[in-house]
């Protein structure tokens, strides 16, 4: 009786061992190298200090001796297994699930669907090293519509010659400094999303997670997407300037484009017969059939050809 | 000097307290807008077969991007990486990726963007998250001692006072600078630093009541907490927002900085003129910079070109 209750003491010894070894650190003993200001010599050169002076013991024990701790405070609601980790001391780092299991891409090769999506945008440098997209078309200004358009060839080449992947690519072209690049990333934010679908687990044991359901992966996407644009915003954010530019790019594209449809849209008209008068024509040359154009009047011939055109329809 | 090619947009690099030669750096994919993240650990080699170089000790992917990363002062193998997913991990570097992290810190609501350990007692450290809150933590707690309320907007950086075990500041897209007091419910001191939002804060070394700030306006105020109706100094030199800003561990009233506008600068704030050194190396966005502490003018930087570049002070670092 007393080798088994010896065994089993021994046991759960080694077993607090185990669990307390991996968060068991330190925390006095064991101290980074002096700093340099903190020798001696390096006092500072302010005079008294505006601040209470430091407690004694450790951090936690001077909040806790303060009142103001308040421990495993969480700002939302958590997940319930780290309500276990909270009240648990001697916790196990917190098993990912699958769809967090990470890595470099391999551990993205699941199914045909997650593995595609990843090989072609995950592969690093490959889709978008520097040299390509980024390179030449992020800090070129906007003017270079064909070369800018080239960003989203880049995403069109493969399996983004979608709706998603010519519309970021659309962002590129618009933009100028890190906008360009960030729509064109735009393209990955649905991939982030779809991520989950189909990971293996590769420290998982057992049979493979039974796949979420629609509506957990469908959220899944969406929160994907939404953080995903929450971060572009804050990168633009960061770069008011920067935005600044952009809008007024965009602006100016939609002004021009403005102007295009304009022309064209008279065009159609003329070509279906409907007659358009503009002021200047009315203004130039009232009996002069709208067809023959005071536009082209006035873009082609100046104003020396006035007469010219008197001579073909006057006499 | 080396240079690094990460496999991804470098975000935070952070030179080692415990060892001269060993850097930690964080990485996210797709420029930390969705993929992964890496920890990366590098060794700075003396010598090697093209002179100096950086060589990685370690790689530990993540499932979220990392914004920030900071070297525990306590344990020389320690180290803490603030993710996207709103989680703050810590990383053993002598342990394999499969049991890393050896902990999982779920608070959060939303991206931490900041990590600072606390370098006079070396026991805690922080956190600041897009969720407008601080979190105070300690590496044998599996929960944060307390968090620290009272910012109305993101928190995008967190410093510990280096010279006071129970101070700390943190800079917030509320254009406000705050001084907090471990033990105090609220700031001790609220500075409205700049018009637009604050992106980074540090601390002088030497002057434990001098603070500077860096902000989406462009520029780089040096605040006197004893004083803080007005700036110090104000630093001017930067095309875009200035997204890091520390003070040398070495030199009194030198601080580096790092700025959308792709340079790093070295300023001494009481020089009248005060840029001393600009660095165009990076070709993109700079998001991570840190100046050794063991060794006297060593810098290091990286960016969202994928770079990590670690030079002397006053060398070119693109030299070899």
């Amino acid at each position: 009786m007393a080798v088994v209750l010896a065994i089993l003491q021994y046991c759960s010894l080694l077993l607090a061992h185990c669990q307390s070894r991996a968060f068991h650190y330190p925390i006095m003993g064991f101290c980074a190298p002096p700093k340099p200001w903190e020798r001696a010599g390096a006092e500072g050169t302010s005079g008294p200090s505006p601040f209470k002076p430091p407690s004694g013991g450790s951090t936690s024990d001077v909040v806790e001796a303060s009142g103001t701790a308040k421990p495993g405070e969480t700002i939302a609601a958590t997940e319930g297994n780290m309500s276990a980790n909270v009240n648990n001391p001697i916790s196990r780092p917190m098993p990912q699930r699958p769809w967090q299991q990470t890595g470099y891409g391999n551990s993205y090769g699941g199914t045909g669907y997650g593995s595609n999506m990843y090989s072609s945008v995950g592969g690093y440098g490959s889709t978008y090293g520097s040299g390509g997209l980024y390179g030449n078309s992020m800090y070129s200004s906007y003017g270079g519509g064909g070369g800018l358009y080239g960003g989203s060839g880049m995403y069109g080449g493969g399996m983004y010659n979608s709706g998603m992947g010519s519309s970021y690519g659309g962002y590129g072209m618009g933009g100028m400094g890190g906008m360009g690049g960030m729509g064109g990333m735009g393209g990955m934010g649905g991939m982030g999303g779809m991520g989950p679908y189909g990971n293996p687990d590769p420290n998982s044991f057992g049979p493979p997670a039974a796949p979420p359901g629609f509506w957990v992966s469908f959220l899944r996407v969406m929160h994907g997407a939404v953080s995903f644009f929450g971060r572009v915003a804050f990168l633009v954010e960061q770069n008011t300037q920067a935005f600044y530019l952009f809008i007024t790019a965009m602006l100016q594209l939609f002004d021009r484009s403005g102007m295009l449809y304009g022309e064209l849209a008279r065009f159609v008209l003329r070509l279906l017969g409907v007659r358009t008068k503009s002021k200047k024509g009315r203004v130039q040359g009232a009996e002069a059939p709208a067809f023959e154009g005071p536009g082209q009047q006035l873009f082609e011939a100046p104003k020396a050809a006035n007469n010219s055109w008197d001579n073909v329809w006057g006499n | 000097m080396p240079s690094f090619k990460a496999p991804a947009p470098g975000f935070s690099v952070r030179f080692s307290p415990f060892h001269e030669h060993r850097l930690l750096a964080a990485t996210s994919q797709h420029f930390g807008l969705v993929g992964n993240g890496h920890l990366l650990v590098l060794d700075l080699s003396a010598a090697g077969p093209g002179g100096p170089g950086l060589t990685p000790l370690f790689s530990f992917p993540t499932s979220d991007a990392l914004f920030d990363c900071a070297w525990s002062e306590s344990h020389d193998s320690l180290c803490a990486a603030a993710s996207g997913d709103g989680s703050v991990r810590l990383f053993d570097v002598t342990l394999p990726p499969a049991q890393n992290p050896v902990r999982l810190l779920r608070e959060h609501a939303r991206e931490v963007h900041g990590i600072d350990w606390n370098p006079v007692r070396r026991d805690a450290f922080l956190s600041a998250s897009w969720d407008d809150t601080l979190k105070l933590w300690s590496p044998d707690r599996p929960a944060s001692v307390r968090t620290f309320r009272g910012h109305e907007y993101c928190v995008y950086a967190a410093a510990w006072s280096a010279r006071h075990p129970d101070v700390f500041a943190s800079a917030s897209g509320d254009h406000t600078a705050r001084v907090w007091d471990v033990r105090e419910p609220g700031p001790t001191l609220v500075i409205p630093a700049h018009d637009h939002e604050v992106l980074s804060l540090d601390w002088d070394k030497y002057d434990p009541s001098i603070l500077a700030t860096g902000s989406v306006d462009k520029s780089i105020r040096i605040w006197d907490v004893r004083s803080p109706q007005a700036p110090l100094a104000q630093l001017a030199g930067h095309g875009y927002a200035v997204k890091r800003v520390k003070f040398s561990p070495h030199r009194q009233g030198m601080l580096m900085s790092c700025s959308y506008d792709m340079t790093v600068c070295m300023w001494d704030y009481r020089k009248e003129d005060a840029l001393l050194q600009r660095y165009g190396h990076h070709t993109e966005f700079v998001a991570g910079i840190d100046m050794s502490v063991l060794t006297d003018g060593l810098l290091a930087s990286t960016g969202w070109d994928e770079m990590i570049y670690v030079w002397p002070f006053g060398s070119d670092p693109r030299a070899m």
